[in-house]
């Protein structure tokens, strides 16, 4: 089966997705919708400290942050900054070593489906089909559930037609997509993302970002996206959260309240742009000193 | 294509013996071959023998094979377990099969059970190693994502570790059979009353160079066609795989 042609179609779309007018009005109704959402995660004083054979290493130091529902937060950082940790730690893959978690209230102590997790490469299992794959996290549905659940998610990502290839099939753009429909399949209480279009080409990532702003709308998700593209960061985000690395720290907290669909050269864009990168630039010159 | 070889070396030899170039007793003609293998096949049974070896093989097979697997899961899962049982059966491992004819005459006799025992753990030692070593494969990245979904052991066994296993067990089962087929051989050259080995010292006792190349010839096609079957298995269980095919 030769899938290539249709991948690239499928992956750069030649004009921006009509939905445009559409999600600036869902946009608006979801700001219309009343006052402040609940808190739906909860940091206190989270740190972790990683063994090493240097002795322990600080990866994150009292990180305080809270989220609410239905927001988007992107957390951004150089490498290093432990955001990928603060990210494993909600999603119950890591524990912290001090601090709180909450998740709903709730202290978190492992993985579930409650939360959805996005990786950078898309860990599709490769003897699976893209159904088999998004429905994975079906396991104790019925049959019949599992594949209304997995047809409704697999349409929702734009991969109508492929529910029966296998992930080597796929395009970078199609398989992430897949890993994003299995994420939310059993409905979480909150999508974490790390880096997920971190091995996209330009064109594919900010394809994805509109599919991804999209869905989130339509899904009224809570989503937190880490990732070190600040133009990533102020197009999708309500919330960015800065980091600061060794040890990673919340630097600044910056809402982001352009109208969407955003426009990269609006003037709010521009000015939270410059200002990250200098944010950025100011912490370079503290690791490397005057000469860069 | 894969014909070509064959063929080409069954004429060479037609050329070979009807030249005159070797006398008949090292390398009868293909067509005394086939004369003798007509006799084999209808007048003395061999196929009956072959049947009997195959019967032999499966049965150590299975057993061998059945053991592997469970040793093989039981240490992949397990490294306590894996730390008890890999130093003792390294050092059996080292044992060539031939070695431990001797005794398995002195405790099971000249009968069948030897040669079932024998090929159990000819089978036994690729199957164990390469379970272990695909189960060892499987990628953390994999097993996260059951994790995610809240996958216990079992669960994650099933959907996660066993299929991604899957190739580097086929990889221990194929080996198996072929390694099975040639101890099986070796074993009834050294001591039995039917069976493929058996007829193959029979003809060397005689000189009947035309039974040695019946035999001959049926050996490797009998092993072919057990390789073949495993392999046809292996496709469609991992047609998911795309592989370099050159």
């Amino acid at each position: 089966m030769n899938l290539e042609s249709v991948v690239s179609q499928s992956d750069r779309p030649l004009a921006e997705p009509p939905a445009g007018v559409e999600l600036a009005a869902r946009a608006a109704d979801r700001a219309r919708a009343g006052g402040p959402s609940p808190i739906e995660v909860e940091l206190r004083g989270v740190s972790k400290v990683f063994a090493s054979k240097a002795g322990p290493v600080t990866a994150l130091d009292h990180v305080d942050l809270s989220i609410r529902r239905g927001e988007f937060v992107c957390i951004i950082g150089t490498s290093g900054c432990g955001k990928t940790t603060l990210l494993r730690i909600m999603a119950g893959l890591e524990r912290e070593s001090a601090g709180i978690v909450r998740l709903e209230g709730k202290p978190i102590i492992g993985p579930g489906v409650d939360k959805g997790v996005v990786f950078q490469d898309h860990r599709l299992l490769p003897w699976l089909t893209v159904d088999e794959n998004i429905g994975f996290g079906l396991d104790r549905h019925s049959a019949a559930e599992r594949a209304v659940l997995t047809s409704r998610y697999r349409n929702l990502v734009g991969l109508g037609k492929f529910g029966e290839a296998h992930p080597n099939q796929l395009s970078g753009g199609m398989a992430q997509r897949a890993a994003i429909a299995r994420a939310l399949v059993n409905r979480p209480k909150i999508l974490l993302l790390d880096e997920p279009f971190g091995a996209l080409d330009a064109l594919t990532r900010r394809y994805m970002q509109r599919e991804l702003e999209k869905i989130w709308l339509e899904e009224q998700a809570t989503m937190v996206m880490v990732t070190h593209d600040i133009d990533e960061a102020i197009f999708l985000a309500d919330t960015i959260v800065q980091m600061s690395s060794h040890p990673g720290r919340v630097n600044r907290i910056i809402p982001v309240n352009i109208p969407r669909p955003r426009r990269r050269d609006h003037p709010d864009f521009v000015a939270i742009e410059t200002q990250l990168l200098e944010e950025f630039e100011l912490q370079a010159k503290g690791y490397f000193g005057e000469g860069i | 294509m894969s014909l070509v070889l064959p063929v080409g070396l069954a004429l060479l030899w037609q050329l070979v013996s009807q030249l005159g170039w070797v006398k008949p007793y090292f390398l009868p003609s293909p067509l005394t071959v086939a004369r003798a293998a007509n006799e084999m096949i209808f007048e003395t049974g061999l196929l009956k023998d072959t049947w009997f070896s195959l019967r032999i093989i499966s049965e150590g097979a299975f057993l061998g094979g059945l053991l592997g697997l469970a040793f093989g899961f039981a240490a992949g899962i397990s490294r306590s377990v894996e730390k008890l049982v890999t130093p003792l059966l390294d050092a059996v491992r080292q044992v060539p099969p031939l070695a431990w004819i001797p005794l398995l005459v002195l405790w099971l006799g000249v009968g069948n059970s030897g040669k079932v025992v024998l090929i159990a753990k000819a089978v036994f030692f690729p199957v164990f190693l390469n379970t272990l070593q695909g189960i060892r494969g499987v990628s953390l990245d994999q097993i996260e994502v059951g994790r995610i979904f809240g996958y216990g052991r079992l669960r994650l066994l099933r959907r996660i570790i066993i299929p991604s296993a899957l190739p580097s067990i086929f990889v221990g089962l194929r080996f198996a059979a072929g390694l099975s087929w040639s101890v099986m051989i070796a074993a009834e050259l050294l001591g039995s009353r039917y069976g493929l080995g058996f007829r193959l010292h029979l003809a060397q006792e005689h000189l009947m160079t035309d039974q040695l190349f019946v035999i001959i010839i049926l050996i490797g096609l009998v092993g072919y066609l057990l390789d073949l079957t495993i392999r046809t298995i292996q496709g469609r269980v991992l047609h998911w795989r795309r592989n370099f095919v050159g």
